[in-house]
This record gives structure tokens, sequence and C-alpha cells, in this order.
């Protein structure tokens, strides 16, 4: 785990700590770092951060530890933490929230992919209203493969290429790739709740 | 005597897992419930939504239900259980907050009055376990098989408070699935446990990692395959298995199956029309060495 020494910020902690709750409705202030969550955390280990970590960080104001962590990328959002937290705090909303304040103040993400992925996700998703695998892939793909180009990383984008190739081949094989595009029929109602989502109608 | 039930697929279903939703409908067309795939469903937005977007979490899956509560049905069944866990996540938080539940009703065609019962698969079979019709159906016993049950995620854990039907650290309904068809289970520690969901393709040093210690635990505890009830756990554990087996050099491959897969067999389908020969690690040659085809 990390050994990090955080920063208590006196003058800023509570309004840290009094956002992540509102907007995560988590109630961080409950935490009495008993650490059952960091036993069930399958990836505290690789992360250096375990839940109580991160909740700590917030509790400190620590903002840019908690913003800037790798729990808040590779959170799986596998619910152990929460399930077994005697105070009921779901670490997975915290990281959730922690990710989108971290968009919002234009931080770079630690795990570019990531965050990739779920865009690429929600953007695939909306076009017609279901999620289409090979549109979902294709725009993850290209959106990897600009980065690690304007990185210079030529191999990363090769090897990236291969590995989906390879899934992508074992896939038609196997008779499992499809092709036809499923779409709603009243897209213009799922494109209406994006929408609102966009105007911050939402919760 | 024909039931109608209400039946969500999601995309997976329609898309690489096609051969669940093939396979959902044969085994309770045989156990007589008519599943009744609800009109125009969008997806339901998965985990990327949740990371994206709160209101878009409830919104997406509540046109869904709303659509669900219009057909009259009294229940719907969503076998992916990350549908499933978005869906009645959804459902909860709409029947505590009236405002968010207004202000989404507004743009429906149809409305949500949030009554439908929210069913994953496993509920739905337990009833069918206990009313004795899946004993009456099953014909042949799938001696031989050995398998490690496999839960992930998101069957038994809610990031809300939400009614959980089976127990959360170590749940049984596939046990007892299983029981019922005479294949055997094993006792193991990662049943829940969870494979890294879409970190297999965009972290996969940690997803790899997750699923090699699932991989090894279920070969030490000696099971000879896995059973599954949700597309997205299954596409890891069959799809990543090799790469991660000849990373963390494990020898053996176990098929991973849907419970569907099992029923159908001892029910005597044919294992080609349930496309059980397309599974990406090869689930055909267990069951000829078994003779359960
Ligand atoms: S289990 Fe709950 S109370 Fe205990 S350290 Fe973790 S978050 Fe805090
Ligand atoms: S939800 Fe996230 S923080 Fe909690 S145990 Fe799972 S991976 Fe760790
Ligand atoms: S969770 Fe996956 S399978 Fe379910 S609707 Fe959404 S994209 Fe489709
Ligand atoms: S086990 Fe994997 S696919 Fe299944 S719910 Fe968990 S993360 Fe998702």
């Amino acid at each position: 785990m990390s050994t990090k020494t955080l920063n208590y910020d006196t003058t800023n902690a509570k309004s840290l700590l009094r956002e992540v709750s509102e907007r995560s409705s988590q109630n961080l202030s409950a935490c009495y770092q008993c650490r059952r969550c960091a036993a069930g955390c399958p990836v505290g280990e690789e992360t250096g951060v375990t839940p109580d970590r991160l909740i700590r960080m917030v509790v400190l104001g620590d903002r840019e530890e908690a913003l800037n962590n790798l729990l808040v990328w590779q959170c799986v959002a596998c619910y152990t933490c929460g399930t077994r937290c005697p105070n009921n705090i779901q670490t997975a909303r915290i990281t959730e929230t922690l990710k989108q304040m971290s968009k919002e103040a234009h931080l770079d993400p630690l795990r570019p992919r990531v965050a990739d992925f779920h865009s690429s996700f929600m953007a695939a998703a909306e076009h017609v209203g279901r999620f289409n695998e090979i549109e979902g892939m294709g725009l993850y793909e290209a959106k990897t493969a600009i980065k690690e180009l304007k990185k210079g990383d030529l191999q990363a984008v090769i090897d990236e290429m291969m590995g989906q190739a390879k899934l992508g081949m074992k896939m038609m094989k196997k008779k499992r790739m499809h092709f036809k595009v499923d779409k709603v029929k009243n897209v213009a109602e799922v494109k209406a709740l994006y929408r609102k989502a966009k105007q911050g109608k939402g919760a | 005597m024909t039931m109608e039930m209400a039946y969500y697929p999601g995309c997976s279903l329609h898309a690489s897992s096609q051969l669940y939703d093939i396979q959902c409908k044969m085994v309770f067309n045989n156990l007589g419930v008519a599943l009744k795939e609800i009109e125009d469903w969008n997806c339901c937005g998965a985990t990327a939504a949740a990371k994206t977007d709160d209101f878009l979490a409830i919104a997406l899956p509540a046109r869904n239900l709303g659509i669900a509560d219009a057909t009259g049905l009294p229940e719907i069944m969503i076998p992916c259980s990350s549908c499933y866990s978005r869906t009645l996540i959804s459902q909860q938080r709409l029947s505590c907050d009236p405002e968010i539940k207004d202000a989404i009703n507004a743009e429906l065609g149809k409305k949500i009055d949030g009554k439908i019962k929210v069913s994953n698969i496993l509920e739905v079979l337990r009833t069918k376990i206990d009313s004795g019709e899946i004993a009456a159906k099953a014909k042949k016993k799938l001696a031989g098989l050995n398998a490690a049950c496999y839960y992930g995620c998101l069957l038994t854990r809610f990031p809300c408070d939400v009614q959980v039907s089976d127990d959360v650290e170590n749940p049984q309904g596939m046990e007892i699935v299983c029981k019922a068809l005479g294949a055997e289970t094993v006792d193991w520690s990662y049943k829940t446990d969870c494979c890294g969901a879409s970190a297999s393709v965009n972290d996969a040093e940690e997803s790899q990692l997750l699923m090699s210690r699932i991989f090894k635990d279920a070969i030490a505890r000696g099971a000879n395959c896995f059973i599954s009830t949700c597309p997205l756990c299954q596409f890891n554990l069959d799809a990543y298995q090799d790469e991660v087996g000849k990373k963390y050099g494990i020898a053996e491959r176990l098929p991973v199956y849907f419970i569907t897969e099992l029923i159908g067999l001892s029910m005597g389908f044919d294992p080609i029309e349930m496309q059980i020969d397309r599974h990406l690690t090869d689930a055909m040659p267990l069951l000829k060495e078994l003779k359960l085809i």
C-alpha cells in the first residue's frame, strides 16, 4: 500500500469532503479506517491505494492525491469493498465521482485507455441506441492509436492491433462476429436522455 | 401451461453472445415459459454510463423499464449480470427519487410505473427447480462434470440497497441447478471474485492477473469446467483463458459453459443447435470424453 504522507489541507478539507460525499452519495465521514474494504479489494495491491486510503485522502483534503491516483482509474467496480464495509461506504461510487472530477479539472487521466474505453462505449451506444461491439471497439482503437502515435510509440500500436486482430480472427472462426447493426427505432427518445444528461438535468 | 415473461437480452446477447440468447429461448420454451423480448429496447449503459454520467446510468435502463411496465407482464428476466444490475439499481433509485423519475418520464412515450419485477436468470431457474419442472424435463444426468460455478461481481453485489436473493459471499443458486442435473460442483474461493470486466480490453495486465487467480483456484480444487450465467463473465474467461494460461504458466484449459448449455444438454437438445461448438476455449471435447454428447 501507499506510504506516501498525505497533506492535510486545513482550509479546503471540508469543501472537498462535502463535494465528494454529495456527488457520490456516500458518507465518507463514517469511515473509521477498519480496512475491511482493503482486504477484499482485488486491485489494491497493484494500485498501491486501497479504498480506506482513498477516503483518507479526501477527508484530509489532499485534492491532488485524491484526483490523481491509480485506484481512481483501475477500480473495477466489483463492489466488494462496499458489500463488506460495516458503514456501507461504496468506494466504487467514490472512484466514479473522482474520475468525473478529475476530468472536469482537465487532469490527464493516469490510465487514458480506461477513459477512452468508457467514452467510446457511450458514443457507440448513443449513436444507434444499442452498443455495437465493432463500432465501440473501432472508436476506442482509433483513439488509443492516435495517442500512442503522438508519443511516437509505433510498437505499442502494432502490438495492440495485433492483439485485437488475433481475438477478432478467433471470433470470426467461431462465427461470433456479428456485422449487422442493431438499432433502436425510436433512437430520438434515447438521444433526448443523452441531451438531458448533457444539460446537467440529472442527479 | 405456457406462461409469458418479459425478456431483456441486452446488446451482448444480440451480438457476440447470440448463442446464449438462443439457448435461453430453447430452455425456457421447454419449461413452458415464453420469453417476450421487450420492444425497441436500448443499451442499459453498462458500467460505462456509471463511470461517465450519473443521470444516464439511471435514465438508460429506465426507458427499458417503462417499456417493460407497459407490457403488463409481472416479471422481466435479464440474463446478463451487468444489464440486470444496472436495471435493478435504476428501478430502486426511481422508486425513492420521484424528482428524477418525473424528469425521465417527461421524455418517455412509455412511462415507468415501477411495477415489474426484475429477475436474473438464476432466480427464475430456482423457481423451476423448486416446482420440480426442471427435474421433470432433465432426461440425461450430467455425470462427470465437476463445475466451478462462477458468479462474478454483479449478481450478488450492488452499490445500493437492493434485495439479493442469494448469499452474498457464498451464493448457491448455480450449485443447486447443477445438482438437479446430476453434475458435481467444487467449493472454491473465487466464485464471486472480479475478472476485471472491460479491463480485459483497456487494462489487460490487470484483468489478466485477476483472471489468473480465478483459473488457478478452480484448477487446484479439481474443477473440470466453469459455469456462468453472464455473457460478459463467460466471454472473459472463455476468450482470454489461453493467453492468461500461457502468461501465468497454467497448463489446463477449462471450458466455460453457460448454465443454459447444461440444462439444454440434460433436456436432450442438440449441442450444435445450441452452438456449444462456438466457444473460444473448446467446449466440446469434455462433453465427448464424458459421453454426454
Ligand atoms: S471498510 Fe468501510 S469503514 Fe472500514 S476502512 Fe473501508 S471504507 Fe472505511
Ligand atoms: S469496487 Fe473498486 S475499490 Fe472497491 S473493492 Fe472493487 S476494485 Fe476495489
Ligand atoms: S451491459 Fe452490455 S450487454 Fe447489457 S445492454 Fe449494456 S452493453 Fe448491452
Ligand atoms: S466477473 Fe467480470 S464480467 Fe462478471 S460481473 Fe464481474 S467484472 Fe463483470
